[in-house]
């Protein structure tokens, strides 16, 4: 295991430095059931939690982890697990009751491959699975989208800051090749101010009246104002919370899109072409829910062509084209699953994209 | 700049740490640098290999299709590793455990008897931080004091004894006469 606390800048594994930035971003409770790619992060749980007398439990199925840490979370404590995409898709129904519960669930999600048990190799196939999902109603997950290691420290205390503050469940959602890869990372400190959870939290009724947490509402209106409510919170999160990287749009003649860490292969396959002369820009979502629309209506303003590139068969590039809303073509260049492509690769399906 | 590096041999050989030992030293020296295993269903006696890509900029990406160095501790690294050696890059190879053959004429090589000079030294174990010696040779791109730096990084506390013998095995490769073998 990697001792990373308390140094200024240390070269480590993507799930060590996640794990670790739980930590630092004082996650109180840690429940979670090991899977490719993202064992790491319980291992380094499983270590550190103890020693810091904060609680881990290594939970008998990826459905009790997911529910203890709802429980956790409606006691206001700072409680997360982590899991890979079949695993996820086991714990779409806690994540609906999380939303509806208001409770402050975070989640890790290190994608693999899919569908079904799929494999152990990087991809991005559960966008849709995590900025959709599989529950029940009307709810929507903040959803952070790192590129680097270092991204990936920075978004998992960001993680934790919003799901806390919207009282919402938040996903980190990264891929197999950033879990696995190593890079020099700096932790510093939590970057955010605590959140006040003492007026709804479930902490012993003792002098007060007692309080309740559940998502069945038997009346159809206080179940419509709940809904509305909640979707206020999305409202807000749309306009003050969307993150994004944006290069070079201002000239482009195409905009190529991607998320994650395949957005590094795409910027440099942009800098060739670059060189070369033509006019590209790029541009990353980092929140994807919160989803960047209005940047990229502006965007789609002043750009002939989109290009979506991501390592599944299309997923962002419906968002992409929701937000356009048919001003400009969104064009897309992806493969399923397995190692991210090469800079070549990419560039030559960028310049093809650019005519 | 952007240089990218694998090293690649069979498990148990040191590949992986010898890769973190590198990453650290270039991250010591502020350079960017993104390590990556090998990654898969791995066979259990089956060849590991890992990539160091380290650039000025932003790393832009692991997975590459050539590397500018590449060591192998092994035949069966060397058969899959040959081809991938970018035109004018340099491959390493322990002739211990691989055949000395040069089926290229396009990219340096450098033999070197790698695991019988760890032998030598104590412990065949050190093939791993020999070849790192050898590649900076071969590279000029850092010292063995910043290796040896990096290897106190990578080290834990209760293994920090086996620093002198693992620098004295980088700086026999570093030593080693690249011309007199092949370069």
């Amino acid at each position: 295991m990697v001792e990373c606390l308390n140094k200024t800048k240390v070269l480590t594994k993507g799930n060590y430095a996640i794990a670790n930035a739980a930590v630092i971003a004082g996650c109180d409770c840690y429940f979670g059931y090991p899977i490719t790619p993202q064992s790491e992060i319980g291992e380094f749980m499983s270590g550190k939690m103890q020693e810091l007398k904060r609680a881990y439990v290594s939970a008998e199925s990826e459905l009790a982890a997911i529910n203890m840490v709802l429980g956790a979370c409606s006691t206001g404590k700072k409680a997360m697990t982590s899991s890979s995409s079949c695993a996820i898709a086991l714990m779409q129904e806690a994540l609906s009751y999380a939303t509806s519960d208001e409770l402050p669930v975070v989640l890790v999600s290190v994608m693999r491959g899919g569908p079904g048990l799929g494999n152990i190799f990087p991809s991005q196939g559960d966008y849709n699975q995590s900025t959709i999902g599989g529950g029940d109603g009307d709810y929507k997950i903040i959803v952070l989208s790192p590129s680097t290691v270092q991204e990936a420290v920075d978004l998992t205390y960001k993680t934790f800051y919003l799901a806390h503050k919207y009282r919402n469940p938040a996903i980190l959602l990264a891929d197999g090749l950033l879990g696995q890869m190593m890079e020099p990372v700096e932790f510093g400190e939590y970057p955010y101010p605590e959140v006040d959870h003492s007026d709804w939290a479930l902490l012993g009724a003792k002098n007060r009246n007692s309080r309740i947490i559940r998502s069945y509402s038997p009346q159809e209106e206080p179940q419509c104002e709940h809904i509305r409510h909640i979707f206020e919170k999305y409202r807000h999160l749309e306009e003050n919370e969307v993150m994004y990287e944006e290069i070079d749009t201002e000239d482009a003649d195409l905009v190529v899109l991607s998320f994650g860490s395949l957005s590094r292969n795409v910027k440099a396959a942009i800098k060739q072409l670059r060189e070369k002369g033509l006019k590209i820009g790029f541009f990353r979502p980092i929140t994807l829910f919160p989803f960047p629309n209005k940047r990229l209506q502006e965007i789609a303003g002043k750009t002939k062509k989109f290009l979506t590139i991501e390592v599944n068969m299309g997923q962002m590039v419906r968002d992409v084209r929701l937000a356009v809303n048919g001003k400009v073509p969104v064009e897309f260049y992806g493969k399923p699953v397995g190692s991210w492509p090469s800079v070549e690769e990419l560039a030559e399906a960028i310049e093809k994209a650019v005519i | 700049m952007e240089k990218n590096f694998v090293i690649a041999g069979f498990g148990g050989q040191g590949v992986l740490l010898a890769g973190e030992v590198l990453a650290n030293a270039f991250m010591l020296e502020d350079k960017k640098v993104t390590w990556y295993p090998c990654y898969g269903a791995e066979m259990r006696g089956g060849t590991v290999n890992c990539e160091i890509v380290m650039s000025d900029e932003e790393v832009s990406s692991v997975n590459k299709k050539e590397a500018d160095f590449i060591i192998v501790l092994n035949q069966a690294s060397f058969d899959k590793f040959e081809p991938k050696v970018k035109k004018g890059g340099y491959l390493i190879v322990n002739t211990s455990l691989a055949e000395k053959i040069e089926n290229r004429s396009d990219i340096h090589y450098v033999f070197a008897p790698i695991s019988e000079m760890a032998e030598k030294l104590g412990n065949v174990k050190m093939a791993n931080m020999l070849s790192l010696g050898l590649l900076m040779r071969a590279s000029g791109l850092l010292s063995v004091d910043i290796l040896e730096k990096a290897l106190d990084t990578v080290l834990p506390v209760h293994r920090k004894n086996l620093l002198p013998l693992n620098k004295n095995a980088m700086e026999m490769g570093y030593k080693y006469d690249l011309l007199a073998v092949n370069c």
